[in-house]
């Protein structure tokens, strides 16, 4: 069960400069008017005095997305939209005069609010932060609140609404105003938005999605089954889907998890004749949750990037501490080399081509071979490029690791047991954890050289440490590490031959840390490594 | 190139690099003497050791920095040459700032690299004539006795024998014999033979 990386770090929203710029295309244009109308058509529930005062109405949640993304070229549109919606879904309640009046208005209303909003958030990043959410919030509450009263006193001045109902309209209005923006806006959003609907899609096609869709339907049972003869007191279960949602999926699962909410709200109102104003009280604790799960959802996305971005600048890091210690690997074979070739030279013009000719060309040729290797094995780790991840059954990871050095154990004398291997999952890059474990290998392979034969052992160990967590040992009777050498162990610089063991070592140690492990050699009298690697199951986000 | 007595004192932790650049050296006819790290070559040191290190920065252990500082803290002016893998500035300063000769970057250009050996030759002799001839000078200046010293010292200052005479409350012929000893046994032929010396042993 793991999060998708669902967010690129930083990523720029493609977001018009000024409420203005994108000139809306026809399509935009036949999608808001049909879609607002069909909305407006859906959410036509308990209508206060046959007018568009219900207590859910997210039509002009799109029209507010449209207004963002098109600028004030939307508004005939939004005006002919609501026109629309007056005569087909109401029949024309007030007469045209004053409904045209009252769709100027209303369309005012929202345009002032897309103006606010992109007024604080130029760059168009409502939901990339708190801040943004807490901005778009206040303002479409504020912003539904001013509207909800010009309206009701406009229609109240044409005699459409008694006087005394003024409070009652203006508070049945913006609560359908209000809800239905907070509720809707962000997923409508998103859809319009190539990148949002990617993520939105990955939610939609998660494995996990099931379990959500039935946790939904549970605590919507459970609010209005269960909670139905009790005047809604188990409403509140409905927080534990979206909860869930928003920290597993940062905000697309919460954006989705709302809608889904609503949708089950809207049909269980419809199903079971919900009084108005048990709606009302519903709808108020619907946008209650849904801002809930958006916050939630808001603060995963940061936690999520910021730890992206942490763990890129340590990759950098990693990065510019291998090109030093290659610099440092490949100069040296090349120094002797060139030095060697100068001797030779001098040897030449002396005519002196005896034993000491031979040994500099000797060591010449020893030398490219160690410039050869050095190559070899930064190749090996450099071939993956970036850290792709796939889950690795852990066995066969060690099986192949243990198989690769099989052939060497034989020529060696070296005994290499394999101890049993929990059945456990990892997510990782199999080439670069086998890079770890041969590069581990290897190094104990060199450690136990020094025992006589027969007599040197090598075992390779797993453990299932608990928490999401596996500890693999690879343990060789060799000398083992004292603290002093311990110390600059993982040092590019500090290799103890001259394939350079430091240099293995800290790139393997790179790449543990970019999964998100740890890789550790303890002290003793034998030679101890521990490579510690979350498995399938925590949250793990390299990309 | 040539140099009697001098060699040139590799410290560098790889072997390889250690036993090319000491043939190609040796074959360029320098005395070559070689370590493994900082720790092995001030252990071994004597101080009548002359010539020049050629140091590698990256070492396990103490560095190349380190040791060049180390020398200078215990009076060793054995002039160094550093090389590094990648030469960064912050390196390249802080060898300089103590006195290096050179700094080169590995792989290692062979004339370069003769060409800085034979510069540091060449300080460590100018070190050493002048520290040769400062310790002659104080030799002779050790054998006046206190009041040629005095003579001497008032003589350098420029005053005439009368001067001194009245200065030190003995007679002009005394001063005139004292000054002739003093001379002697300086050897120095005139006045300005004497200012110079006195310069060159920092009396004054």
């Amino acid at each position: 069960m793991q999060r998708q990386n669902p967010s690129i770090p930083h990523r720029t929203e493609r977001k018009p400069a000024m409420l203005s710029s994108t000139r809306p295309g026809w399509r935009d244009i036949a999608l808001l008017v049909v879609g607002y109308v069909a909305l407006d058509w859906a959410s036509f529930i308990h209508p206060l005095h046959g007018l568009n005062i219900t207590p859910w109405n997210p039509a002009p949640a799109l029209g507010l997305v449209l207004l963002l993304r098109h600028g004030t070229r939307m508004v005939p549109a939004i005006v002919v939209a609501i026109l629309i919606a007056e005569i087909w879904v109401r029949g024309l309640p007030a007469a045209l005069p004053v409904t045209l009046a009252v769709a100027a208005l209303l369309t005012g209303g929202y345009w002032l609010i897309a103006t606010v909003i992109y007024k604080y958030l130029p760059e168009g990043v409502i939901f990339a932060d708190r801040r943004g959410l807490f901005i778009w919030a206040a303002t479409v509450a504020a912003g539904t609140l001013l509207t909800s009263g010009i309206f009701v006193v406009a229609l109240a001045l044409s005699g459409y609404v008694p006087m005394d109902g003024i409070g009652g309209a203006v508070l049945q209005f913006w609560v359908g105003d209000g809800a239905g923006v907070l509720v809707s806006m962000p997923l409508l959003w998103m859809l319009f938005d190539d990148y949002r609907r990617r993520q939105l899609r990955q939610v939609v096609f998660h494995p996990g999605f099931l379990a959500y869709l039935a946790l939904i339907a549970g605590a919507l049972w459970i609010a209005f089954g269960l909670g139905a003869s009790a005047a809604f007191k188990y409403f509140y279960a409905l927080f534990i889907p979206i909860a869930w949602a928003a920290s597993r999926h940062g905000l697309p699962g919460a954006v989705i998890a709302a809608a889904l909410i609503q949708f089950g709200i809207i049909l269980a109102v419809k199903s079971q004749g919900i009084a108005a104003i048990t709606v009302l009280e519903i709808q108020i604790l619907a946008a209650v949750i849904a801002l809930f799960g958006f916050f939630v959802g808001v603060v995963v996305d940061e936690k999520q990037r910021v730890s992206n971005e942490l763990r890129q600048t340590l990759r950098l890091a990693a990065a510019g501490e291998m090109a030093g210690a290659l610099a440092h690997e490949m100069n040296q074979p090349l120094t002797a080399l060139s030095a060697y070739g100068s001797a030779c030279e001098q040897l030449l013009d002396r005519g002196d081509t005896g034993p000491t000719l031979r040994d500099a060309l000797r060591g010449m040729t020893r030398e490219s071979h160690r410039a050869a290797e050095v190559l070899r094995r930064l190749r090996d780790f450099f071939r993956t490029g970036s850290t792709r991840l796939e889950p690795i059954d852990l066995a066969e990871l060690i099986d192949a690791a243990a198989t690769s050095f099989a052939a060497r154990g034989k020529r060696d004398a070296v005994t290499l047991s394999v101890g049993p291997i929990p059945p456990l999952r990892l997510l990782g890059d199999r080439l670069q954890l086998e890079v770890v474990l041969r590069n581990l290998l290897s190094n104990a392979f060199d450690a136990v050289a020094e025992r006589p034969p027969g007599e040197r052992r090598i075992r390779l160990d797993a453990h299932d440490e608990g928490g999401a967590q596996v500890c693999i040992v690879v343990e060789d009777n060799g000398a083992g590490c004292d603290e002093a050498r311990l110390a600059g162990l993982f040092d590019g610089f500090r290799s103890t031959k001259s394939s350079g063991l430091g240099l293995g070592l800290m790139i393997s140690r790179a790449i543990t840390e970019a999964h998100g492990g740890s890789l550790w050699a303890e002290t003793g009298d034998h030679g101890i490594f521990k490579l510690s690697l979350p498995t399938e199951g925590t949250s793990l986000h390299a990309d | 190139m040539q140099t009697s007595g001098l060699t040139v004192y590799i410290v560098e932790d790889d072997q390889s690099v250690r036993d090319a650049v000491g043939l190609l050296l040796g074959l360029h006819g320098h005395a070559v003497a070689m370590f493994a790290d900082a720790e092995s070559f001030l252990q071994a040191y004597r101080p009548e050791w002359s010539g020049c290190l050629l140091l590698d920065i990256r070492m396990p252990g103490m560095n190349g920095l380190e040791l060049q500082e180390r020398m200078a803290r215990i009076g060793c002016r054995m002039p160094a040459i550093v090389m590094t893998g990648h030469g960064d500035v912050d390196s390249a300063r802080q060898a300089f700032r103590a006195q290096a000769v050179d700094f080169l970057e590995k792989p290692l250009d062979q004339a370069r690299l003769l060409d800085a050996i034979a510069e540091a030759f060449q300080r460590q002799d100018t070190l050493r004539r002048t520290s040769e001839s400062r310790a002659t000078i104080d030799k002779r200046l050790a054998a006046l006795t206190p009041r040629e010293l005095e003579v001497m010292e008032l003589v350098v200052a420029g005053r005439h024998n009368r001067d001194i005479a009245t200065e030190l409350g003995i007679s002009v012929r005394t001063v005139e014999v004292h000054k002739a000893r003093m001379m002697d046994k300086l050897g120095a032929a005139n006045v300005a033979d004497l200012v110079r010396l006195s310069l060159g042993a920092g009396v004054s």
